[in-house]
């Protein structure tokens, strides 16, 4: 099967390079094993958020003093205004709304009540844009009765500690009381999926129009919109105060709508997008990939004339750890880890992990290497990469967008 | 009991540690009609007694070596499956002959079993493979015995309980600080409660010692002498069961030569290092001793090569010196029991330290005997035949399977026995599952919390198992800190609390944190951290803490 | 062995790589309808962990799993959910004391033959009201359901009579693996294969001997039966592959997924010899038509608008890209793809009263996603898809090779295959 370019990995890198390029008119294949991480993120996109442990106000300055072997390095900080822009209307056109500036960030709010750096946001949740100067003093947290995935005593202490004050009202309606009849499945994303009615939205609306009191603003958990907005904005319709909604622990309803949404938009460019395989290995002729093969499509191996590995970190299997070391699995990439063991690891959980850092090695152009040369049309984006650590420098989800529509401009210009 | 209440009471006898050798002595002085209070440092079962193998052992294991040790553990064995049924899986075991194992170790065996009483049968190496599909397909040699299971938390719990219902007060994360010595007789104690950090000082006739290894540093408070001999043994959980018995290595005991199946895990262990004292604190589990432990484990149960490992943990076991031989060369694996007005002429202060886990409800007995020749009682025991809560009745049964999906219930009732009926669970959010992976319920947890001594997230992982599946505490840990700082009304604390949970879950993962356990590991980081901003939060705290 | 260790983990059907990351329950059909049904995360790796350590632990709300794999597709991690809970049932013995009703709706093949011979009383009684009633209370299958109509000839029969002796002539040759659909209720489809299969130098022939694949006797826990024909299909198959050098081609997701997968995970009756040698006819033809050694022209007339819907097992199989993509090639074909969703049928699960209404619950937002296509027909690679979304939205369903076969232009064709 003969394709433009094939992507290994349907997360958000993989997806945003694959619409780049299927936009500019590419046959696309992307080849997805299983959901992505996008299902673990609260609705919100980060540049960078932190730099050694301190926060960053201008995520654009900093990227500048970021090292050589940073991804946003690799794509020339002077690049990275513009290619955040585009990945802004990228998403937007994708039906993802979101605010925010790659100049100075912002703060979401976690589903602990923390106050985080952030570039984008979902419109319909709640953020903060200067710490000093709140959007609302009064908020009313309503809390889902019997709905574990909301830590709702942290998230109102945390709100407090910013400055806000807080009533947490506790609600149900007859849908959520009957939802938790069962024992496990009462998560964000089941609930979504009961609270899609007019009558059941109504039904909450009832609910925060007799419970909110005097506050200002209403929060409740993201429980709203599987794939659009819509049943957002018709609660907000019901609802007399702004709305705004809090991320849940995952899986996470706005990160499902995001890649869901991202999903159909490269669908509808004319995409495939092959979910629930997984590339397993590859043929190559000196310092060029010729073909892929799959797990699902077997003796039928994908070829194409550029080829983009966008299979993410460990959580992703896009990097392997065993007992002896640390490697890529599909084409057994080079990878830039530390080869002893106890290396990999901090004895204190919250402390920075070296494994974090880990990822595939690749040259300036974001090409792969292999055995210390790079393979010409293999771009690898995402979290695969080296030299950047989404958890302790919130910089992941910027990484795989840029990442994403930078390879999309080599390939396309035939770099 | 309000804790300062318990402060102001004089008791017949304070029994330092919260093992299960001082819950199982606070049960018998408390049957005994004795005033009872026991105070531990930490959490109850946090030293040796929850850093074992699980192991009922039949006494096989030490029937070569020492036959008084295995004739007691067999008598015990038979008595915990009476009376802490709830705690006691009867799996039985096998001692299988490896190629590289003498087989003629085997005759040895099975004749010093005979002697000791511990049935012991000789199986075909085909019988062995069908009965434990698990097991070295290459063993030429296997004997049955009557090892068990057993859930050292459980234990220790149902043994606290029970003395609570007889009258005991016990305290956990208090720590004694000093002794009470008044003319050559001790006292009372001088403890410090960790939670609040008030110091205070507590009466009593008797003090009996049962700090394990930390026995040492106890004795020493009351100016008295005790050589232990730290032996530290490293132990691998995997994520699931791979065997259905308990397999040991027919031979003289060596490194990582048991497999045992506990509850949802099964646990491979130990390594046996003499450490010095000073360092029995440090748990870390070294990268040696895995490498150990795997290479060993997988000689027993091939599977365990391509099992995930979750968790590696360390225990220390409090071997002591006999007093007729201070060079320490000889070392009992027995029951010490020293009446320091004996030994060292300091009245009211016993010490019952050596045994083992198993044989906890035989030390209790012996160090309550002592105690009572001191007060003058003269009631028998009666822990070898009364059953502890949660075992006096036929659990509800685990196949009546209803209409609606149950298996937090039915987890329930595997951990809590017939104290399970007090879990409520006649509400839909009662029922609701906090942890998925080990079937706990909200229920549960509002039992554990107001029954049985839970102050954070780790003390409330020992009662019932949040947080100790395979993904180590994943979405659980965040639903039950929040549920707990509701219960108990400290949202502040959850946070923290929190933190301190997932650091104690990495402690473990990290030694072994490579394939799946390393994945998990980012998973969960990904969640706390970067989804939540755990780190920030409680750095945040850390640093308005210091101010 | 010890110097190489815990390079990977390995567990039955890979339940232990499940990391607990909770998305199998965001697409789970069932839990988003129904309470009583613990989810794929829990009844599948949670629930074994258990299950490991004492049996007991099963929990009969398992039985509420559509087998649909939209789990495993889903999973990150590789884990086998879907497999973990049949193994499960399997193991609990569930099925073992089939119910006539259950015994009825397994039987695809007995029940085909009985009623192909007297097709007009039966469909004439399969859809009367009391019959309707009587089923409905007497057997417990739904009155809502229409009964599959059966055909007058079996497919077989005409193939006999009309067209086998044709096929010799063909230089090239393949087998076809009909299943009990195409044999007993729509001959048509497999008329449509021959049709397509010859235009472009193909033989078609029979298996020396072919049973019904046992999809639905597995479903409905009657595990020996199924390993019975199981094993009568492997032979047939082989002899096929591996003697003949036929590829056994299929017109059926589901019966694909059984022959290649789920014979050897579930029924323990090994067909990786012969794995490479089963297909969708749509996955062969493409691959002809990709390596250049085929060609398909197709109708000038041929217009009309449809939507491409991805059977559940089409989906775990990840074949619906050589569908959609011969599909495509269609000129005159303006062909939407639906967004993946389970039309709730799950062979024969739907047909059961109790399981109805869950039924048409989980295919709402499928049956919605078609209405709001605004299209005149549906195509689909699942025979039980198709009563499916016949019954539920009124629009004809067809399976790609119908479609193409419909949309070919024969004679142009075989010019362009000199034949």
């Amino acid at each position: 099967m003969r394709m433009d370019t094939v992507i290994m990995g349907g997360g958000l890198s993989g997806l945003t390079c694959g619409i780049a390029l299927a936009k500019r008119g590419q046959r696309v294949t992307i080849v997805a094993s299983g959901q992505s991480t996008l299902l673990f993120n609260g609705g919100s996109m980060e540049l960078l958020g932190h730099i050694e442990g301190k926060a960053v106000t201008a995520p654009l300055e900093a990227i500048g003093t970021l090292p050589q072997s940073h991804p946003y390095s690799k794509i020339g900080a002077d690049n990275i205004a513009a290619l955040a822009d585009e990945a802004k209307q990228l998403l937007a056109d994708a039906g993802i709304d979101m605010e925010g500036s790659a100049a100075v960030n912002h703060w979401r709010i976690t589903p602990m009540g923390v106050a985080k750096p952030a570039w984008l946001t979902l419109n319909e949740n709640m953020r903060i844009d200067s710490l000093g100067k709140l959007p609302a003093k009064h908020l009313v947290l309503m809390c889902i009765r019997g709905f574990f995935d909301q830590p709702n005593g942290m998230l109102a202490q945390g709100l407090r500690e910013l400055g806000f004050e807080v009533k947490t009202v506790e609600f149900t309606t007859d849908d959520i009381t009957a939802l938790r009849r069962s024992p496990s499945e009462m998560r964000a994303t089941t609930l979504t999926k009961r609270l899609v009615s007019h009558n059941a939205l109504q039904r909450i609306a009832d609910q925060i129009n007799n419970l909110a009191g005097e506050a200002e603003m209403v929060l409740l958990p993201s429980v709203f919109g599987q794939t659009d907005s819509t049943d957002f904005q018709t609660l907000q319709s019901l609802v007399k105060k702004p709305l705004r909604l809090v991320a849940t622990l995952p899986p996470s309803v706005a990160g499902g709508r995001m890649q869901t949404l991202l999903r159909h938009y490269f669908k509808m460019l004319g995409g495939n997008y092959l979910m629930g395989d997984s590339a397993v290995s590859g043929q190559f002729d000196g310092d060029r990939l010729l073909s892929v093969t799959t797990a699902k499509l077997g003796d039928m191996p994908l070829r194409a004339n550029n080829y983009v590995l966008a299979t993410g970190s460990f959580i992703s299997r896009g990097l392997v750890a065993d007992y002896e070391r640390v490697y890529e699995p599909v084409f057994d990439l080079d990878v830039d880890a530390d080869g002893d063991r106890e290396q990999w690891t901090r004895f204190d959980v919250l402390e920075p992990q070296a494994y974090s850092r880990y990822g595939v090695a690749t040259d300036g152009d974001l090409r792969c290497m292999k055995q210390g040369k790079p393979i010409q049309n293999l771009h690898a984006i995402g979290s695969v990469l080296s030299g950047h650590d989404a958890i302790k420098m919130g910089d992941g989800t910027g990484v795989s967008l840029l990442t994403a529509l930078a390879a999309a401009k080599n390939i396309l210009s035939g770099k | 009991m309000a804790t300062n209440d318990i402060y102001k009471k004089e008791y017949d006898v304070i029994i330092v540690g919260g093992g299960a050798t001082g819950a199982g002595t606070a049960r018998d002085c408390a049957l005994r009609g004795l005033n009872v209070l026991l105070v531990e440092r930490d959490d109850y079962s946090t030293g040796a007694t929850g850093r074992n193998h699980g192991l009922m052992h039949s006494g096989a294991r030490y029937a070569v070596t020492d036959g008084e040790s295995a004739a007691e553990c067999i008598k015990e064995n038979m008595i915990l499956r009476r009376i802490a049924r709830h705690c006691v899986e009867e799996t039985d075991g096998l001692f299988i002959t490896l190629p590289e194992d003498d087989l003629a170790y085997q005759q040895t065996f099975v004749e010093a079993c005979g002697r000791a009483g511990i049935r012991a049968d000789i199986i075909a190496p085909d019988e062995a493979r069908v009965i434990e599909p698990s097991v070295n397909p290459d063993l030429i040699g296997a004997v049955r015995v009557p090892d068990a299971s057993i859930d050292p938390f459980r234990l220790t719990v149902a043994n606290l309980l029970d003395a609570r219902i007889n009258g005991a007060e016990t305290l956990n994360h208090h720590e004694v600080e000093g002794m009470i010595i008044n003319q050559g007789r001790v006292e009372g104690v001088k403890l410090h409660n960790k939670l609040n950090g008030e110091h205070v000082e507590v009466r009593c006739k008797v003090v009996v010692n049962a700090a394990g290894i930390w026995g040492q540093r106890i004795a020493k408070l009351a100016g008295v002498n005790i050589s232990m001999f730290p032996a530290r043994g490293a132990l691998l959980i995997f994520g699931h069961r791979v065997n259905r018995m308990v397999i040991n290595r027919c031979r003289k005991p060596a490194n990582a030569d048991i497999l045992v199946p506990d509850d949802t895990v099964c646990v491979i262990g130990t390594t046996s290092d003499r450490i010095p004292i000073e360092t029995v604190d440090d748990m870390r589990v070294t990268r040696e001793e895995v490498d150990v432990l795997l290479k060993e484990g997988i000689k027993i149960a091939p599977s365990l090569a391509t099992t995930r490992v979750i968790r590696a943990y360390a225990g220390v076991r409090p071997l002591v010196a006999s007093d007729d031989d201070p060079s320490g060369r000889s070392i009992s694996r027995g029951i010490v029991c020293l009446d320091h007005a004996k030994r060292d002429g300091l009245e009211g202060f016993i010490t019952i330290t050596g045994g083992k886990m198993m044989t906890y409800r035989l030390m209790g007995e012996i160090a309550t005997n002592a105690v009572c020749a001191k007060l003058g009682n003269t009631k028998p025991c009666v822990t070898a035949t009364l059953p502890l809560p949660g075992s006096e009745e036929d659990a509800p049964s685990q196949s009546d399977t209803t209409k609606r999906y149950s298996f937090g219930e039915r987890a329930a009732i595997g951990r809590h026995g017939s104290l399970a009926a007090r879990i409520e669970k006649d509400n839909d959010i009662d029922n609701a599952l906090v942890c998925e992976c080990e079937g706990v319920t909200v229920g549960e947890i509002k039992y554990a919390v107001h029954q049985l001594h839970v102050h954070n997230l780790v003390n409330l992982r020992r009662r019932t198992r949040v947080g100790m599946g395979t993904c180590q505490g994943k979405l659980c840990s965040c639903r039950a800190a929040s549920l707990m700082g509701e219960l108990n009304h400290d949202v502040k604390s959850a946070q923290k609390d929190l933190a301190t949970f997932l650091d104690e879950r990495w402690k473990g993962m990290r030694p072994v944190a490579w394939g799946d356990t390393l994945r998990e590991a980012q998973l969960t980081a990904a969640i706390y951290e970067g989804l939540c901003g755990l780190d920030q939060a409680v750095n945040t705290q850390r640093k308005e803490d210091e101010q | 062995m010890a110097e190489r260790m815990q390079l990977c983990n390995i567990s039955d059907n890979n339940f232990e790589e499940c990391t607990k990351c909770s998305i199998c329950t965001t697409v789970c059909p069932v839990t988003a309808v129904t309470t009583d049904y613990p989810g794929p995360k829990q009844a599948g790796p949670d629930g074994e962990r258990y299950r490991l350590k004492d049996p007991a632990y099963y929990d009969k709300a398992l039985k509420l799993c559509l087998n649909c794999k939209r789990c495993e597709v889903a999973c990150p991690s590789g884990v086998h959910i879907a497999d973990i809970i049949q193994h499960a049932r399997m193991r609990a013995g569930e099925g073992q004391r089939a119910s006539l009703r259950d015994t009825m709706l397994a039987n695809t093949d007995l029940l085909g033959k009985v009623a192909n011979l007297v097709a007009p009383i039966a469909n004439a009684t399969l859809g009367l009201s009391p019959t309707k009633l009587v089923m409905d209370s007497v057997m417990a299958i739904d009155k809502h359901r229409t009964f599959p109509a059966y055909s007058r000839q079996k497919f077989t029969t005409w193939f006999k009579r009309h067209a086998a002796k044709q096929q010799d002539a063909f230089s090239n040759h393949v087998s076809y693996f009909h299943g009990c659909y195409v044999n007993y209720n729509f001959p048509k489809l497999g008329q449509d294969l021959v049709k397509l299969m010859n235009a472009i130098g193909y033989g078609v022939h029979m298996l020396d001997k072919e049973q019904c694949c046992g999809v639905a006797l597995i479903a409905n826990g009657l595990y020996k039966q199924a390993k019975r024909q199981a094993r009568t299909n492997a032979a047939s198959i082989r002899q096929s592959v591996n003697i003949a050098h036929r590829t056994v081609l299929t017109t059926s997701s589901s019966c694909t997924f059984n022959l290649r997968d789920e014979y050897p995970s579930l029924l323990d009756v090994d067909t990786s010899d012969v794995r490479d040698g089963i297909m969708l006819a749509t996955r062969f033809i493409y691959n002809l038509v990709d390596e250049e050694k085929v060609k398909l022209v197709f109708r000038q007339d041929y217009k009309r608008r449809m939507a491409y819907h991805t059977a559940c097992h089409m989906q775990r199989m990840g074949w619906q890209l050589y569908s959609i993509e011969l599909l495509r090639m269609i000129p005159g074909l303006d062909l939407v793809e639906l967004e993946q969703e389970c039309c709730g049928i799950s062979g024969t699960y739907g047909f059961k009263k109790e399981n109805y209404e869950r039924s048409q619950a989980i295919g709402s937002v499928l049956f919605k996603h078609i209405e709001d296509a605004k299209v005149e027909a549906v195509t689909t690679d699942c025979e039980t898809c198709k009563w499916q979304i016949e019954m539920s939205t009124g629009l004809p369903v067809e399976n790609p090779i119908s479609v193409l076969a419909d949309a070919l232009d024969v004679d142009a064709t075989r010019r362009a295959n000199s034949i």
